[in-house]
């Protein structure tokens, strides 16, 4: 009997034990319960409370935005007008900045280079939750908002749109951006201070995807844009024709030094350091005038401020009937012609630039002017230079040069023609009144060479003799004079690089500014 | 079958040849014609000569080109502009659209005469659209005008938003010269014909200024007291300083062309006017009044 009730008093012990356990558990999970039906309850409440900031759009579901076709229309920063005033329009844009002050929360929103003051604040249709979202939003990041235009009374002095500011109504949040930015835009866009320039300029190019965005970046660029477009539409309506050249050759065309190897299969070929010897051949085959755009390479190891290894050039070759003045003429006017249109539709973009880079506005003449090489060597003697009369002109000569032509006849833009036979390359054409010049001619922006440009020889015979007088290998070349066996018309051209004209018609200082990705000895990336 | 022409019936014959005696007549006609242009204008020659003094017209030539120069001094280039180190000694105007500079145009017409001048006009960016009389005021392109070496003097005019006319030679050693009249003195001297006598010298400049700052700064009474005492000089003489054409009458004529109302002017005034006109180096001022 004994063993029987040790037995079961033992069971019930463990069953007072177990039914302890279990009503611990029970409470535990009681109490998770009550917990969990607490935070509901909250969160419910919450909701209830804000139903505006915890809608569909969360903060990271809806990262492919396709999934919702809107049919609302996005009015863009820059036609926030008076126009609009009491208007109720939806905006996407970037969070320039954004400030909380107690029950209120300034935003400026930006798009390209436009920027205009948002305002929220607590009311009927904004919680205090939604402030503090919207005054917690990283910078950066693009959002859309609903609003309405209001106009002001006094002129928002920071912003692009000045007359106008937003009363939001609705956030929501796009494309979040990271809360720390590798370069502060400000910094970025703040005109430069002294010994800031090689930082900056690395810091920049480093968070070149950052620096694209900046109003002054944005306004480059699109000028940049527009000296293209001007550049084909004029020469188009001149009834030039747009060819396309290959940039893997076999032959270096300019000179063996300066040139990149590639491995072509089996064997090397080279990156084109000019479209020349395509465009001659597209003369010889009866074009008459053609041009192209597209990019050159250089391999020049030199670290100026205005040299790339990789830039966009844009050609022109084209044949002429008596003199070689007709092609410079036209090239000089398709210069003008850039100038004045530039002048004309990308105002906004110059005051842009010249927000943060102040520089004289652009001034040219028409017809251009032209110079002879010994009224220039004349002028600079005058000016106390001692140089020989077939010497050829240094960089610092020609920006003095740039001064004393400004000086008297007040043009950034100028024509030097008559250089010295010496220091051209071998197919240049000689002069026939003075064998010692010939007729090739340099351009000029603020006193920077853009384009340097010559009747070509176009007799294979003549063309074979300069060479050999360069001592050049004839093998090498022996394609190219055999395209002027055939008749070949008197022809004459240049070409400019993108990038140093932007540059130099903004009044900038250094080419990689206004080249997008840009290529020099020290840099390949982005 | 052969297939044959009907003939037309006119003079040709079968082989298209003129009758001779018609071909004779059309000579005769043709002879007579230019006979006849010859008279008209050795008579326009000649009426000339009587009405204007001083000019020197080949009556025969049948081309209506300006007279010979005027001026017969002689004038050193290299004393006056500095020496020649092989560049085109260019004079740079730099005037505004608005105010041509009549007088300057006639003094260009004038060192044409005299010397190799290569001349072209320019459009500044400052202004965006000049008038095409004014682009063609220095008359037409001179053919070797891509040789600027082989000129003695250059001659650029550059149409610029500028308030005042501004000259610009050789901006290491000269400051610019401002003012239509002082760039007029400047290149009357190119042409060597100062007056030499102090007198005659001083009295040029006195008209030159009386044109300046009472005939276009003054007012219209000004203006009318300026022409009585040009009709008062031009009564006791042809031209304003005595026998010889001068600065003063070119300075005067033009100032006084553009003030306009010549038709209203008094009679000596009109008489000078169409004898400065004569002369044929007013020629290119006349299509910018209008």
């Amino acid at each position: 009997c004994c063993v029987v009730s040790s037995c079961f008093r033992a069971g019930e012990e463990e069953q007072q034990a177990q039914s302890k356990k279990a009503l611990k558990k029970q409470q535990k999970e009681a109490e998770k319960a009550a917990k969990k039906a607490e935070k509901q309850a909250k969160l419910v409440s919450v909701r209830q409370e804000t139903p505006v900031v915890f809608d569909v759009f969360s903060l990271r579901l809806c990262l492919s935005l396709s999934w919702i076709e809107a049919d609302r229309p996005l009015v863009r920063v820059q036609d926030l007008t008076p126009e609009k005033a009491e208007q109720q329009i939806w905006v996407r844009a970037r969070i320039h900045t954004s400030r909380a002050k107690g029950k209120q929360c300034f935003l400026v929103l930006r798009h390209q280079q436009f920027t205009v003051q948002a305002l929220l604040a607590v009311g009927d249709r904004a919680s205090k939750q939604m402030v503090k979202f919207a005054a917690n939003l990283t910078k950066e990041s693009i959002i859309d908002v609903e609003a309405v235009v209001k106009k002001v009374e006094q002129k928002i002095e920071s912003c692009s749109q000045q007359d106008v500011e937003l009363h939001v109504e609705r956030i929501f949040v796009i494309s979040q951006s990271e809360a720390r930015l590798p370069l502060q835009l400000e910094d970025a866009v703040r005109p430069e201070g002294e010994g800031d320039e090689v930082r900056k300029v690395d810091l920049i190019i480093i968070n070149l995807h950052r620096n694209l965005n900046t109003t002054t970046s944005q306004a480059i660029f699109r000028l940049q844009s527009g000296i293209c477009q001007l550049f084909r539409d004029t020469l188009i309506n001149k009834g030039f024709v747009e060819i396309q050249t290959p940039k893997i050759i076999s032959a270096a065309s300019e000179g063996g030094a300066n040139v990149f190897t590639v491995s072509y299969f089996k064997t090397s070929a080279y990156l084109a350091q000019s479209p020349q010897l395509y465009k001659q051949m597209c003369i010889c085959a009866d074009f008459d005038k053609v041009f192209c755009v597209g990019p050159v390479f250089r391999a020049e190891d030199s670290n100026t401020h205005r040299h790339l290894t990789e830039f966009v050039g844009l050609d022109i070759e084209m044949a002429f009937n008596y003199h070689y003045h007709e092609v410079m003429d036209s090239i000089t006017d398709t210069m003008v012609q850039i100038f004045k249109g530039l002048c004309d539709r990308f105002q906004t973009e110059i005051q842009t630039v010249n927000k943060q880079y102040p520089s004289e506005p652009f001034k040219f003449l028409e017809p251009t002017l032209r110079l002879e090489y010994k009224e220039a060597v004349a002028m600079l003697k005058a000016a106390g230079v001692e140089m020989g009369d077939e010497e050829d002109l240094s960089t610092p000569n020609e920006k003095l040069l740039g001064r004393l032509v400004k000086e008297k006849y007040d043009t950034d833009f100028y024509v030097l023609d008559k250089y010295p036979l010496a220091v051209r390359p071998f197919y240049t054409m000689p002069d026939p009144n003075n064998p010692k010049y010939s007729n090739s001619y340099d351009m000029f922006m603020r006193g920077e060479e853009i384009l340097s440009g010559a009747q070509r020889i176009h007799d294979a015979q003549l063309l074979t003799e300069r060479a050999m007088h360069h001592s050049i290998d004839l093998e090498k070349i022996k394609a190219y004079i055999d395209s002027f066996r055939y008749g070949a018309p008197p022809h004459a051209g240049g070409g400019i690089g993108l990038e140093r004209v932007t540059m130099l018609y903004l009044g900038l200082h250094n080419v990689r500014q206004t080249s997008m990705f840009p290529r020099d000895p020290k840099r390949l990336t982005p | 079958m052969d297939h044959t022409r009907k003939d037309d019936d006119d003079d040709d014959d079968m082989n298209g040849e003129v009758d001779p005696a018609l071909k004779a007549l059309e000579e005769r006609q043709d002879e007579v014609l230019r006979r006849l242009y010859e008279i008209k204008a050795t008579v326009d020659g000649l009426a000339k000569t009587v009405s204007t003094p001083d000019a020197d017209l080949d009556a025969s030539t049948l081309s209506r080109g300006p007279a010979e120069s005027v001026f017969r001094g002689t004038a050193d280039l290299d004393s006056l502009l500095g020496k020649d180190l092989g560049a085109l000694r260019d004079i740079v105007i730099n005037a505004s659209p608005a105010c041509p500079p009549l007088c300057l145009l006639v003094l260009h017409a004038l060192l044409c005469q005299r010397y190799q001048v290569l001349s072209s006009v320019h459009v500044h960016s400052s202004v965006s659209a000049v008038p095409p009389p004014l682009l063609s005021c220095l008359g037409p392109r001179h053919i070797d005008s891509h040789a600027r070496q082989h000129f003695q003097l250059g001659f650029t005019l550059i149409w610029k938003d500028v308030s005042e006319l501004q000259m610009k030679f050789n901006t290491q050693s000269m400051c610019p010269i401002e003012g239509e009249a002082n760039v007029a003195r400047f290149l009357f001297r190119l042409l060597g014909a100062e007056p030499q006598d102090p007198v005659a010298a001083t009295q040029m400049d006195c008209w030159i200024d009386t044109a300046v700052f009472q005939l276009s700064e003054g007012g219209s009474k000004e203006r009318a007291a300026v022409l009585r005492s040009l009709n008062a000089a031009l009564g006791r003489s042809a031209w304003l300083l005595g026998q010889e054409f001068s600065l003063a009458d070119i300075v005067c004529a033009c100032y006084v062309l553009r003030a306009g109302q010549t038709t209203s002017a008094p009679v000596n005034v009109q008489r000078w006017l169409k004898s400065c006109q004569n002369l044929g180096h007013f020629d290119c001022v006349y299509p910018l009044l209008q």
